[in-house]
């Protein structure tokens, strides 16, 4: 009995080890991400169809948004400056899509003019929007990031990044006050995430399942 | 017993549910199913929305803790995709055997205009009879595409077909306790369908 223990009691502490000092780790599958047809800022539309297999970071804003808006898109610009140096292999790309919840002011005009002004490169970073309530089940419902119009036509609303990977599944949430420590924690994540996509072929791919039945979160 | 013989009892007896543990909890766990489809991880409920059920009532997406739950988005007069996925998941009943008893399918109309609880029943039963399909309003149906990841869009269509509807043609596996745990590609194959949902049947 104890020789044939002896492979069980290696794959045992290998699992430790494993469990313990996480070589590999992995960002949680979180929930589904929403569909959604959304206008663009040329007038295209962009579904969420649009963005299958491609690692998207959606933000959630509103062109008048003004000096509130300022942390949130610094990061964004910060991350998108820093796409390049992030490998999620060749079959993926890494997008960045701001939604705006105030359709009534955001038409494809104004989108394109704040995208303009905020820096974003067009060819990564789409500004879009729908109607109220599609945008409202989208962000809200869907995303859950919470906004809400004020009697004087502006929004309260909490900065929020959401990470989804190529499927369509929600991989990173950040709702909080956006700070300078969430471009490199944005920057560390899309890191993760583009090495597993680079690994989810052949048997490399069960050592991240592996990571995620252990819970090897950063 | 001698101080030592209990010792010696005390680590044979870990070493056998060491030995067991390893076998029958740490070695599955190890080997993990090579589910077809995207999985996820968390626990997210599926929506108690009332829908109108195909054939008549209303029916919830919550009814059916207990069985795993095949959801899938798609409209009687879409042309080609959903007659493709509803064969493949009859194919994969099928395939299940018995184990289908533990299954059931729902089909969610995107085409609440066309689409009513009559057409619908007759629709889905011609592919299985066990098949149920679901519709609402179309605020409703917008609502819980949404939510769980479908995107539709109305495209002008021929004469013959009238409007037809782009929409996204995964599979949702929902487990028995209503939690939302795979999503299914529409290249998947029945056989792939029926081993992914096996292992939520277990």
């Amino acid at each position: 009995m104890f020789r044939s223990a002896i492979p069980i009691a290696a794959i045992f502490l290998f699992t430790l080890w494993f469990i313990t000092f996480q070589p590999i780790q992995v960002l949680p599958r979180i929930r589904l991400a929403p569909g959604f047809l959304l206008t663009d800022q040329t007038g295209a539309s962009l579904s969420s169809e649009d963005v299958r297999g491609d690692i998207v970071l959606y933000s959630f804003a509103y062109s008048e948004c003004g000096p509130e808006c300022d942390d949130m898109i610094n990061t964004l610009r910060e991350v998108q400056n820093a796409v390049d140096g992030i490998d999620v292999g060749d079959d993926a790309e890494i997008r960045f899509v701001t939604i705006s919840f105030d359709p009534a002011t955001d038409s494809p005009e104004v989108l394109e003019t704040y995208a303009a002004e905020v820096g974003a490169d067009p060819d990564l970073w789409t500004f879009a929007t729908a109607d109220e309530v599609h945008v409202s089940n989208v962000v809200k419902a869907g995303f859950n990031a919470w906004y809400e119009q004020k009697e004087d036509g502006s929004f309260a609303f909490d900065p929020a990044f959401v990470l989804v990977d190529g499927w369509g599944v929600i991989r990173g949430e950040y709702f909080y006050r956006t700070n300078a420590s969430d471009t490199e924690k944005l920057r560390h994540h899309l890191e993760i995430l583009g090495e597993e996509i680079r690994n989810s072929h052949g048997a490399a791919s069960l050592a991240y399942e592996a990571a995620h039945l252990f819970l090897c979160y950063p | 017993m001698s101080a030592l013989a209990r010792r010696i009892a005390i680590i044979l007896a870990v070493a056998v549910i060491g030995v067991l543990a390893g076998r029958f909890v740490i070695l599955p766990r190890l080997l993990p199913h090579p589910f077809s489809g995207a999985v996820i991880t968390t626990e997210e409920k599926v929506p108690p929305t009332e829908l109108l059920a195909g054939g008549g009532g209303t029916l919830r997406l919550t009814d059916f803790e207990g069985k795993v739950l095949v959801v899938y988005f798609g409209y009687t007069f879409c042309p080609d995709v959903c007659p493709a996925i509803l064969s493949k998941l009859a194919d994969a009943l099928d395939i299940l055997g018995d184990k289908a008893d533990d299954v059931q399918v729902v089909m969610i109309s995107v085409d609440p205009d066309r689409d009513t609880p009559e057409i619908l029943g007759e629709y889905v039963t011609h592919f299985h009879p066990d098949f149920l399909a679901a519709t609402s309003d179309v605020a409703t149906v917008n609502r819980i595409a949404t939510i769980f990841g479908v995107y539709y869009e109305l495209q002008e269509g021929t004469e013959s077909t009238g409007y037809i509807i782009d929409h996204t043609a995964t599979v949702m596996l929902i487990d028995k306790k209503g939690n939302l745990k795979v999503v299914l590609p529409f290249e998947g194959t029945a056989e792939q369908m029926a081993a992914d949902i096996a292992y939520f049947v277990g």
